[in-house]
């Protein structure tokens, strides 16, 4: 059974906004899917329909094989969701409201207060506990969210922009503590992001989303196969064979950080290799031919070079 | 899902009690509904002069059955059994009005309605836990007011003239049936239009217009034009009450997220 199905998902809103456009997508369980896509991409409009909070236009889904749209509280049994509108109480402490939302669920006030104590220390909220919610910064409401999404022990967690608004310390944090419940308890999670860096530090495969219209999906290995073949290798030496040096340099990554130093002979190329056995070999014939290597480093594209990539190619078309 | 449930009306009930606001609301329209105006209208009566000519004109209107008692003690009787129960009217819609406004589009004002959409209960279950709690607040409203009313009436009553006060059969008509079904109806009217409202005031403001077809009664009553039979208050009870149970149902059928929600 998938986590998530998606057949040719379809969202169009009363107004004519075509939010999600023929979306197929499969998730396996235990994944950790980074949905990316700019604001207004149509992340939050999937996950809502994922969840039953909105009909789909056409197509069909269903999330660990319950049906969202028949029946969306066997769907929230097993999914914890966190959205930038779905807020807590301001009256309640943040103790209060996990406990609310954990009676919700079924959950008896002991377990509750249990897990929720718990939940707190993990998010660094055990000193705000017994504070008002009105009292809390952004941050820390977006680590409440997400506390108050895993207070039944979901299968499943969707997490909208769970970093944005967080400090870098925070935010790694929330990170690391994602990829623990993923690797530990071998949740599910559908991480909804523009984050790139942030989700390229924990997603397991991703998918890019512009204009409701899925680009593409895979892990990461796949997703660079699919816009560049090879990696940026940067060298920095000197005495490089003249044959050596004018084959690199035709293979120069054109636009970025061209062959710069000419020092005392030494240069630095930057050019694109096939793959990763070619860097040895031309270490070697550098060395062999008398010269010094300085550095050596080679880079494949990030999720960001990747998604700029993409979303220029789209634009293009 | 009881708990869930439970844990909905208690969360609604301790919101609304902590706000002071709303709170000073609920209990002043009571206090001076059913104490500080019958209060003073069982002063008047037992102080005023007997032979007011309007009032003998207006005792004249009254059906004969009715005109056999001493001037006080029909006063009384009127106030208690045909103005005071009306009065059961207007407390109920206010109170359910007040929290039903609250908590359905108060949670849609917060933005916590859609965490509460994300719980495993189905919208309808939902629905009934928020106009259960709506219900049983305004309930117990009307009951802690009529119970004061008549501790507090009947005190006064016996001090000034030494008869015990006994309220009449209407009463359990008002308290048993009416209250409940107009508080039914402020309910599921507000929450039908919480749809559309985007502030807890705008529902309020539409849930006073329930009152106005009360106070038209009430001036009846004043007036002596319709003076309530205990059979035309139980047929308009049965009424209402049926009139309640079909808006709910209605209501019921249209309620969904995607409505509550609105296109976000």
């Amino acid at each position: 059974m998938y986590a998530v199905e998606m057949n040719h998902l379809s969202k169009i809103y009363t107004g004519g906004k075509t939010a999600v456009a023929d979306m197929s997508l499969m998730l396996e369980q235990g994944e950790v899917f980074g949905f990316l896509g700019p604001n207004g991409a149509g992340k939050t409009t999937t996950v809502k329909v994922l969840n039953g909070m909105l009909q789909s236009s056409e197509g069909k889904c269903m999330v660990f094989g319950e049906d969202p749209a028949r029946e969306p509280e066997k769907v929230h049994a097993v999914s914890g969701v966190m959205t930038e509108h779905a807020q807590m109480y301001n009256h309640l402490t943040g103790l209060q409201n996990l406990i609310f939302y954990g009676a919700m669920f079924g959950i008896g006030e002991e377990e509750s207060r249990k897990r929720a104590r718990e939940l707190l220390k993990q998010l660094e909220l055990a000193d705000a506990a017994g504070q008002k919610l009105s009292a809390y910064s952004t941050g820390m409401r977006q680590r409440l969210s997400i506390a108050r999404a895993l207070m039944h022990r979901p299968k499943i967690l969707f997490l909208d922009e769970p970093t944005s608004g967080l400090d870098p310390e925070s935010a790694y944090n929330v990170n690391q503590m994602i990829l623990a419940l993923a690797k530990e308890q071998g949740m599910t999670v559908f991480l909804c992001t523009h984050q790139l860096r942030y989700a390229q530090e924990i997603c397991t495969r991703y998918g890019l989303i512009d204009e409701g219209k899925l680009l593409t999906v895979g892990t990461l290995e796949e997703l660079r196969d699919g816009v560049s073949s090879g990696m940026s290798v940067q060298i920095r030496a000197d005495r490089v064979p003249d044959a050596l040096e004018d084959a690199l340099r035709k293979r120069a990554v054109s636009d970025r950080c061209r062959n710069t130093e000419q020092t005392a002979g030494i240069r630095e190329f930057t050019f694109e290799a096939a793959s990763e056995e070619e860097i040895p070999h031309i270490v070697s014939q550098i060395v062999e031919s008398g010269g010094k290597v300085y550095h050596v480093s080679a880079s494949r594209p990030s999720l960001e070079d990747i998604y700029f990539a993409l979303t220029a190619e789209r634009r293009q078309q | 899902m009881n708990r869930a449930i439970s844990a909905i009306v208690k969360k609604d009930m301790w919101e609304i009690t902590a706000n002071r606001q709303l709170l000073l609301m609920i209990v002043i329209v009571p206090l001076v509904l059913t104490l500080v105006v019958p209060s003073i209208f069982l002063l008047s009566a037992h102080f005023a002069p007997q032979e007011m000519e309007e009032l003998q004109e207006l005792m004249g209107m009254l059906p004969e059955e009715m005109q056999n008692v001493e001037t006080e003690e029909l006063m009384v009787r009127l106030l208690m059994n045909h103005i005071l129960p009306l009065f059961f009217l207007i407390i109920p819609i206010m109170a359910a009005s007040v929290m039903a406004a609250s908590s359905f589009v108060g949670e849609k004002e917060q933005s916590t309605l859609e965490t509460l959409l994300y719980s495993p209960l189905t919208v309808r279950q939902l629905f009934h836990a928020k106009v259960l709690a709506s219900f049983l607040f305004s309930m117990l409203v009307s009951g802690i007011a009529f119970l004061g009313m008549i501790l507090v009436l009947g005190v006064e009553m016996y001090a000034l003239t030494g008869v015990m006060l006994i309220p009449g059969i209407s009463w359990i008509l008002v308290l048993a049936l009416l209250s409940p079904a107009v508080s039914l109806i402020a309910i599921t009217l507000i929450v039908r239009g919480s749809a559309k409202a985007q502030s807890v005031m705008e529902a309020q403001q539409k849930a006073a217009f329930l009152i106005l077809p009360v106070v038209f009664l009430i001036a009846g009553q004043f007036l002596g034009v319709m003076l309530l039979s205990v059979w035309i208050l139980a047929g308009l009870s049965a009424v209402l009450a049926v009139l309640a149970w079909v808006l709910l149902r209605t209501s019921l059928a249209k309620f969904s997220g995607e409505m509550l929600l609105g296109n976000r």
